[in-house]
């Protein structure tokens, strides 16, 4: 994506170079706004702001999955799986940041088991990792008895209420995460080897790289990426939720199609996916504010994912002759 | 100068059930160009795969500058400088060129962060020590042409200052005029002191590279020779094993009436332009060009794969409306690709499921499949085309090049398709299995069959036409005749430059 839009030298040139993605947000903002006249208030901007940074981490790890041409279906009920470890930890009387340091730890060593099983026990990345979301969903729910609990401690006020320089704390947690996932993708080997194991994986043997520690490192840094999801989400809802996060791996990857990220080659980057996610939490935002039934908001959220794609699609085509 | 750099003594490597290496010798010497050639499966690539340690040979020694080595990986191999440009891209389309070039070596501080500015500028100086300072190093792979690539696989090759590079059959994706700036740089890795060792199929090449040649057939070495020292004639009998008058055979034909023409066809992409061409009944139809001047363009056309811009298309004198290629298929065109392997075969399905995939309506068009004799079906066309599968349940893709391409023509012929187009029908297929091919191709066409045939290899195409359409820049610019054919005039048409011929 950077590259692509680097490439003109005026705003125009930068205008006309943003993937179609932006545009398509830019028109569902001013139709909401005309929907319903109190969307732009700023309390609600920021609202879809903060609530969709637990999502926008785990679209993150479901992008740098999907550019290795693999796919994770655990990352939401992982999102869960911390949640309710964190508060359950700290139940025991374990210090309420140690206890997120070991969830921290213990979400980094699901992902990496998840990459341990697609690259050494040579099982496609859907079906290792469904395994993994029925085994994490049923824990979640048997640590819980299938009910929320309920925890209170200062952290979690300070970490959703504290705002710096105007920005509330999750944005600028998920800022940071943006930065290291980053830095990890474009400034390291691993980060190469994640392009490269879309792009061409028989090559990657070829170049000496050990394929199968990469996909472990690679699952394994999607972990991290969960859990601080999953913290963030507890701190904000004050409790362990055992279902928060089921379904958001769907939501993640189409946040990362939409922000164009493909399934082949290994082409995309993590750029794209903060739009595609603004893009679904606007949808799901402005939908409430118009008081559209939720029976209904599903299926136009999936016309409106489907639209998308088809657009971007048609849209880079066209530009790529 | 005449210096040996690798010896290569007695190997033998068995793979289950075959001796793919016979008790081999093999040298190479400082700044030579070594050619390595045989049939497929004659383990020419074998051969080379041991010498870069992606093999370990069960018997034999090999010596590098007269030391005792043996490589467990091609790590090892590239750590003592023998490198290798594969046939198949060893690139990552959305990596940059230097990120591809430095791919697991980057440079980088203690906390693993790449330098990424060194890494560029390393890069940018390897591809202008080879002349390709266009190559932007911060272009994705995937942007660049095929011939970039290559240059890029030469220059991450070269990366290893290695003192021997291996390059298996690197002409296969180039067009001439690519093959010529390619040939250049292997000179001066050459002059360099860099011994090389040439992996190829292509008969045409070996007088402008070659020092030496090495032919191998089934697995035994069957000799080395100096290249000046043999002609292309006996350098095919010692592949081959047995003499051939000629490579290209045509039986003389009777061309009666027209079975497809097109009236100023254009695409909507501005690759092709107004091309009017006719194709006879019985007749072969070569269509030369160079690679992107509009051959594989105008043929997609004429299949329905792209979109008709203008023009019109006649099939046995009606009007086609060109619309689809299942639609073409149904009005008795069929295509073979010039990408076997993703175009034309399904490569994890069997040899039988390919050749009865697209005629299975037409044999069974009551909806049920009587496997019996659809059996009796493929059975017949394996036998009519010799194609060597020891059962036709066997899955396309453990089929040598030249057997695949057999598959591809049995599932045309078996739905009784009467006009044919080849995109580059021998691309990556040793010479005994062309010859077949071109065989074949006489066949189908005094059988009455019609072919459009497009050909990056003059020879190829001067040999098999009876009739030959010159194309540049989407534009037909020249038509002559079998008796009229002239390798420079076609060459210079094809080129655009008005040859010493055309000035007389």
């Amino acid at each position: 994506m950077q590259a692509e839009a680097v490439r003109g030298n005026r705003l125009t040139g930068f205008v006309s170079g943003l993937p179609p993605v932006a545009w398509i947000l830019f028109v569902m903002v001013v139709v909401f706004s005309f929907a319903s006249p109190n969307y732009f208030e700023l309390r609600n901007i920021s609202n879809i702001f903060i609530q969709s940074m637990p999502l926008m981490l785990v679209a993150f790890a479901q992008t740098i999955i999907v550019l290795t041409e693999g796919i994770d279906l655990s990352l939401g009920t992982q999102v869960s799986f911390v949640s309710v470890l964190w508060i359950l930890l700290c139940q025991y009387g374990v210090p309420i940041l140690a206890a997120a340091a070991i969830t921290v730890a213990v979400s980094m060593g699901v992902g990496a088991t998840n990459g341990l099983i697609i690259g050494k026990g040579k099982i496609p990345a859907f079906i290792a990792t469904l395994g993994m979301q029925y085994v994490l969903y049923s824990t979640s729910l048997l640590l819980t008895a299938g009910a929320s609990i309920s925890f209170s401690d200062y952290l979690f006020q300070f970490v959703s209420e504290t705002k710096l320089l105007f920005i509330p704390l999750p944005v600028w947690i998920t800022a940071v995460m943006f930065c290291l996932t980053w830095v990890m993708l474009y400034k390291t080997r691993l980060g190469a080897s994640v392009f490269a194991l879309g792009g061409n994986p028989d090559a990657v043997t070829l170049a000496g790289v050990n394929a199968n520690k990469s996909l472990i490192k690679i699952y394994g840094f999607a972990g991290l990426l969960t859990a601080v999801s999953g913290l963030i989400i507890t701190c904000q809802l004050e409790s362990a939720q055992p279902i928060v996060g089921s379904g958001w791996e769907f939501e993640a990857v189409a946040a990362a199609l939409i922000g164009g990220t493909s399934f082949r080659e290994g082409k995309g980057g993590i750029g794209g996916t903060i739009l595609g996610v603004l893009l679904i939490s606007t949808l799901k935002n402005g939908l409430n504010i118009a008081r559209v039934p939720s029976l209904y908001q599903s299926a136009i959220i999936g016309t409106i994912i489907l639209a998308a794609i088809i657009i971007d699609v048609m849209v880079r085509r066209r530009r790529n002759g | 100068m005449d210096e040996t750099i690798l010896r290569v003594h007695s190997i033998t490597k068995r793979f289950p059930g075959v001796k793919a290496l016979d008790n081999i010798d093999f040298d190479l010497k400082r700044g030579e160009v070594h050619i390595l050639v045989g049939e497929n499966g004659a383990g020419k690539s074998t051969l080379a795969k041991v010498i870069l340690g992606a093999y370990v040979p069960d018997e034999g020694e090999i010596f590098f500058e007269g030391q005792k080595v043996a490589f467990k990986t091609t790590r090892d191999a590239l750590e003592k400088g023998i490198a290798a440009v594969y046939q198949e891209f060893t690139l990552f389309p959305y990596l940059n060129v230097a990120q591809n070039i430095f791919f697991n070596r980057e440079p980088r501080n203690k906390l693993g962060i790449i330098d990424h500015r060194k890494m560029e500028r390393d890069a940018a100086e390897l591809l202008r020590s080879l002349n390709c300072e266009y190559i932007d190093v911060r272009a994705y792979v995937k942007k660049l042409s095929v011939a970039e690539q290559q240059m890029v696989e030469i220059a991450k090759a070269l990366s290893y200052s290695p003192r021997i590079m291996v390059f298996d059959e690197p002409t296969a994706t180039l067009s001439e005029r690519e093959v010529e700036s390619l040939f250049e740089r292997i000179h001066k890795l050459k002059a360099a002191g860099i011994g090389i060792i040439y992996v190829s199929h292509r008969m045409q090449e070996f007088k402008f590279i070659g020092d030496r040649i090495t032919v191998l057939r089934d697995g035994k070495k069957i000799g080395t020779v100096g290249i000046n020292e043999v002609s292309d004639k006996e350098i095919v009998k010692m592949m081959v094993g047995r003499d051939i008058s000629q490579v290209f055979h045509r039986s003389a034909n009777v061309f009666s009436g027209e079975v497809l023409k097109t009236e100023t066809l254009s695409d909507r992409a501005g690759r092709v332009k107004e091309a009017s061409i006719v194709l006879n009944k019985g007749e072969i139809v070569g269509l030369a060009g160079l690679v992107g001047a509009g051959r594989t363009e105008l043929a997609k056309l004429i299949f329905g794969v792209d979109p008709i811009g203008g023009g019109k298309v006649y099939i046995h004198g009606r009007e086609v409306n060109v619309t689809s290629p299942v639609h073409m298929v149904k009005c008795g065109v069929g295509m073979v690709c010039e990408d076997r392997k993703r175009l034309g075969l399904a490569v994890n399905d069997s040899v039988a499921w390919n050749i009865m995939a697209v005629s299975l309506k037409k044999y069974f068009p009551r909806f049920i499949i009587y496997y019996n004799k659809a059996y009796d079906i493929v059975e017949k066309y394996k036998t009519q085309l010799r194609i060597a599968t020891p059962d036709v349940l066997r899955k396309c893709k453990f089929l040598s090049g030249g057997n695949q391409q057999k598959v591809v023509l049995a599932k045309w012929l078996s739905m009784d398709t009467d006009i044919l187009i080849f995109d580059e029908p021998t691309r990556g297929i040793d010479v005994g299995a062309k010859i077949e091919i071109y065989g074949l191709m006489d066949k189908l066409a005094s059988e009455g069959k019609s072919i459009l045939m497009i050909s990056s290899e003059l020879p190829e195409i001067i040999g098999m036409s009876d009739r030959i359409y010159v194309i540049r820049e989407g534009r037909i610019v020249g038509e002559c005749k079998r008796a009229e054919f002239s390798t420079d005039d076609i060459a210079s048409q094809m080129l655009g430059i008005v040859g010493d011929a055309h000035a007389s």
